[in-house]
């Protein structure tokens, strides 16, 4: 699977697999008794999959997107059925790389919504480099910037940025819990 | 030829697990003597969590974005459809 270069060639790309791989999913999530609804789930959270998987450069490439993405999906089915529950499937079955390492700290969302809103640029750039896996000369080309060094520059500035934001975060939390 | 890599880029490459082997080496015992270090280790972890927090993120809502199209856009009537007989 090409992994996107921007916003609407994300959404262009989830319209082709949701046309192409959606109805063989949603076939076997009915013939199984699930609902539409169960359909949709299974299958928004096997498209996530997926596409980490492809933009970690972790897919077996014999397989087509729509037997890749139904194989998750009939796996997610499975888990929802044996458990009774689906819930925070798509953390259990492949949780972020790194946050699981990391104390989980009490204010993350606050902390998310901050960076979100006061970091936004930053934090596309690092999303494109470290979630889309995007090649550095693409990113440069993506974000305005003159070349790849100049991008990574700016990658290693926001990697400092958000973690003196989230340095202070601990501080205050620190004060909080004093 | 290689510059040489700021105090971020060491704690990236040790995190990511690409440093190369005797900077790795140097790195772990900088850990030892630089107090904060392993602070700024952990802050950066969590930074990587975030970062792919709001990837994720940004991603679902694309995600649900085109299924708001399939389902209610005029254009996509007959794979609509297509999808909701089987649930008949």
């Amino acid at each position: 699977m090409p992994v996107n270069n921007t916003q609407a060639e994300t959404e262009k790309l989830i319209m082709r697999l949701y046309k192409s791989a959606f109805p063989p999913v949603a076939r076997y999530v009915a013939k199984m008794g699930g609902s539409f609804d169960d359909a949709r789930d299974v299958f928004q959270d096997a498209l996530v999959i997926y596409y980490e998987k492809a933009a970690a450069g972790k897919l077996e490439l014999q397989k087509t997107e729509s037997a890749y993405l139904l194989g998750i999906a009939k796996h997610l089915w499975f888990k929802k059925y044996r458990d009774g529950l689906y819930d925070v499937s798509l953390d259990q079955f492949e949780g972020p790389e790194f946050a699981d390492k990391a104390d989980p700290q009490p204010s993350e969302g606050r902390l998310l919504y901050y960076l979100e809103t006061a970091g936004k640029k930053c934090m596309e750039i690092l999303s494109a480099f470290y979630y889309d896996k995007l090649p550095m000369k693409q990113i440069a080309g993506l974000f305005g910037y003159a070349g790849e060094r100049s991008v990574t520059v700016q990658k290693y500035k926001c990697l400092e940025k958000v973690r003196e934001t989230i340095k202070q975060n601990a501080l205050q939390y620190e004060d909080f819990i004093d | 030829m290689r510059t040489l890599l700021t105090e971020t880029q060491q704690i990236d490459e040790h995190v990511q697990g690409t440093a190369a082997p005797d900077e790795a080496l140097l790195f772990e015992a900088k850990l030892l003597l630089d107090a904060e270090l392993p602070l700024k280790v952990q802050w950066h972890k969590q930074t990587l969590g975030l970062v792919q927090q709001y990837g994720r993120k940004n991603l679902v809502s694309i995600i649900g974005d085109v299924h708001n199209q399939l389902f209610t856009l005029p254009q996509h009537q007959s794979f609509r459809q297509k999808i909701l007989q089987l649930f008949r």
